[in-house]
């Protein structure tokens, strides 16, 4: 057996447990606990796609999917596990949008994790279309990127130990495996009211 | 008061091996108020409460222990119409990417959910399918019952309104157009798709497309370069290895089928094609590994077929393991539920125990093998069936087998073929030349003077002789659409008849199911609307 295969069966596993723990934990309206449970999930699930992004395994399946309900359940998500106020913009969200579903939300969902822990009160979550892109946006009112992820050159992120510099080369292979009519994907980092990530996908 | 939901009515199946899973998602499921909630172990479980009472939604774990898989639950669901298009399947999985192929789009679940989830999450996603589903409703409607043109019409409504189940109505129209062989406008319609953005389903319905209108080298093409795009699109594998195959070249098919098994190592459809390529090309050491794996994998589930065991046991015998046949059918004979009666596993016994030196064995296989009903043996199981014979020295019966199969398929070279082959590998190459020939020339004679009768005015005369061989072919659609409008005929001119009406309903119904744009039907179409215009007015 392939170290990959056993890892595989090593996630569907402990996912299991965790799956087991985050529903007890939203039965009983524990907040600290769900929010545990569903992060740690989402790192063991970013770590096996960062090994198949390095074999060159990671493959987008791309279809029509509705940004507007992408956004609406990563929200209503969130808000079950944080006092923080989560608020959706999908005001100029289009109806369709060709995209993986799953990478995507990954990658989304990803960026709300590093939002929760740097937000001082708040985090918004949009998705709007911008000149022929998509442009999903995660924005918190915290301190900012530090000047050295802001002056990366991508897919050289500085790795913090909370697994941020993971998260942003992730985002990268994402984004550039969702690509037509010669343009690709890309993540744009910003320091406006606070860090604001951005995942554009063309049309 | 119970909770009010778009979904507390539903009717829920969680299909999970472990025990912990299925309650957990069970207390989930009854969170969001819903309260008929069943739940099941194993696939064998699941099947067994499907059969009880229908559901309306399915939880199905992905890894389901023991060889299976939520994917092969899925497919036998669908291939067996055991659910209709109106059931929502949800396939939950921990990790999407390693279990998640895209075989045909009918054996597509609904979605994925990913664990964890909470029981938030998985509220909106039912309120979102079940709106898709009632969206959709009218089409699936239209789908399951196979009425094509009402699905196109469906469809095109969506299509009109743009609203988010847009792309959904283009897939499906794309189907449909497929399904009813409407070559050219299929092709236009999914270039017309493809003009707008590059999308793997509509390549794919494109090579179909192709394919009919006998452009088999363009649809290769096509396919070679849609493999490279998507990887993972194992249908675009299986239509390719098809077409090689079609066109004689079986390495090259088995070539493909290979790349579609390391896409998706588990899927029991693949391995049984490549044992069917396989076995017509004679390879049977390959025959033999590609169905191992099945039975191994399906031995002791629902999801085992019967004519894998036989199969397999041929393959035995034919590479000189007559006694391990014999074991496997046996086996296959005494486990087997409805295996006793089943025609191919007995003809094939027939032949193992006669190879392996058990004479009476031999024989009393042969018995129950002859015992099925000849117009219901399939190709495979008639083939087996005269090889048996032959080697049993009853040549009459093996003759009498192979004629009613040539008879019953009058256009299919290959199967000629195969049958041509049996006839000299099992020790009547004189009869090898004539039989398929005689046989083609007789059905004809038989048609052409019932059509003969039927221009002189005896209409009745001839929808007996139609009728009849009608009954003995139930394949061949000539003569099931000319027994149609010859009954038909009758009717009109002769007076209604319910016996006769009955009959003729299920020639065309049969017709209309085996190929939905044969070109009698529009004649039958329209005798039907005069004999109910002047039977109304006689009223």
């Amino acid at each position: 057996m392939q170290f990959v295969d056993l890892a595989a069966l090593t996630v569907h596993g402990v996912k299991n447990r965790l799956a087991i723990l985050a529903a007890r934990a939203e039965a009983r309206g524990d907040r600290e606990t769900l929010r545990d449970a569903l992060e740690a999930a989402a790192t063991l699930s970013r770590l096996l796609a960062c090994y198949k992004a390095e074999k060159g395994q990671l493959a987008a399946d791309i279809g029509a999917c509705t940004p507007v309900d992408l956004v609406g359940e990563l929200v209503a998500e969130v808000r079950q596990q944080t006092a923080l106020t989560i608020s959706a913009d999908l005001e100029r969200a289009p109806e369709l949008w060709f995209y993986d579903e799953h990478l995507i939300r990954m990658v989304v969902r990803d960026a709300i994790y590093n939002a929760l822990r740097y937000a001082r009160r708040q985090v918004v979550i949009g998705a709007r279309t911008r000149a022929g892109w998509l442009d999903f946006g995660v924005c918190d009112d915290g301190p900012g990127y530090p000047p050295q992820v802001l002056a990366r050159a991508a897919g050289s992120w500085p790795l913090s130990r909370e697994g941020t510099g993971l998260g942003l080369y992730l985002a990268d292979c994402v984004a550039a495996l969702h690509c037509n009519n010669g343009r690709c994907g890309r993540v744009e980092l910003a320091n406006t009211s606070g860090a604001a990530f951005h995942l554009l996908l063309p049309e | 008061m119970a909770q009010q939901t778009p979904y507390s009515d539903k009717r829920f199946l969680i299909l999970d091996d472990q025990a912990e899973m299925r309650s957990s998602l069970r207390s989930q499921v009854g969170s969001l108020g819903c309260e008929q909630v069943t739940t099941a172990a194993s696939v064998r479980d699941a099947l067994q409460k499907l059969s009880v009472s229908s559901v309306d939604v399915i939880l199905c774990d992905f890894y389901l222990g023991g060889g299976t898989d939520g994917q092969q639950f899925l497919e036998y669901l669908r291939t067996r119409r055991i659910i209709g298009r109106g059931v929502l399947f949800i396939m939950v999985t921990a990790e999407k990417g390693y279990e998640s192929v895209v075989t045909a789009a009918e054996c597509l679940p609904d979605d994925y959910l990913l664990k964890p989830f909470t029981a938030d999450t998985l509220r909106q996603r039912l309120e979102r399918l079940l709106e898709r589903k009632r969206r959709l409703a009218r089409i699936d409607q239209f789908q399951d019952a196979g009425n094509w043109s009402g699905t196109v019409s469906a469809c095109d409504e969506i299509i009109a309104a743009r609203d988010r189940y847009l792309v959904d109505a283009l897939r499906i129209k794309g189907n449909a157009l497929v399904q009813s062989r409407q070559v050219d406008t299929a092709i236009a319609f999914y270039r017309q798709v493809l003009s707008m953005r590059s999308l793997p389903w509509a390549k794919l319905g494109l090579a179909r497309a192709l394919q009919q209108q006998g452009g088999a080298d363009a649809a290769k093409q096509l396919l070679a370069e849609l493999i490279t795009e998507a990887p993972k699109l194992t249908a675009a594998y299986d239509l390719l290895g098809k077409l090689h195959q079609d066109s004689g070249d079986s390495d090259a098919a088995i070539e493909i089928l290979d790349k579609a098994c390391l896409v998706s190592p588990n899927s029991l459809a693949r391995q049984r094609s490549i044992a069917a390529v396989a076995e017509q090309k004679g390879d049977f050491a390959r025959v033999e590994q590609a169905l191992g794996q099945v039975i191994r994998k399906t031995r002791h589930s629902p999801l085992r077929e019967t004519a894998d065991f036989a199969r397999l046991g041929n393959a035995y015998c034919e590479i000189g393991e007559a006694g391990k046949a014999v074991g496997l059918l046996e086996e296959a004979r005494a486990t087997g539920k409805d295996a006793a009666a089943d025609p191919l596993l007995a003809a094939v016994e027939a032949i193992a125990q006669r190879k392996a030196g058990n004479a009476e064995k031999a024989a009393a296989a042969l018995e129950r093998a002859l015992q099925a009903d000849p117009a219901a043996l399939t190709d495979d199981a008639a083939l087996n069936l005269a090889r048996a014979c032959l080697l049993a020295g009853r040549q009459d019966s093996a003759q009498s087998i192979l004629r009613r199969l040539v008879q019953g398929n009058p256009e299919a070279k290959q199967l000629h073929a195969r049958i041509t082959a049996v006839l000299r590998d099992n020790g009547a190459p004189e009869l090898a030349e004539q039989l398929v020939a005689d046989s083609i020339r007789e059905i004809v004679q038989l048609n052409n003077e019932a059509v003969r009768r039927a221009k002189a005015g005896d209409v009745a005369a001839a929808g007996e002789m139609l009728c009849e061989a009608a009954h003995r072919l139930p394949t061949n659609l000539q003569i099931m659409a000319n027994a149609a409008l010859v009954v038909y005929l009758d009717i009109l001119r002769n007076g209604l008849d319910s016996e006769k009406l009955r009959s003729a309903q299920g020639f065309q119904q049969a017709v209309q199911a085996q190929q939905p744009d044969h070109p009698k039907l529009a004649e039958i179409a329209s005798l039907v609307e005069q004999i109910r215009s002047k039977y109304a007015r006689s009223e």
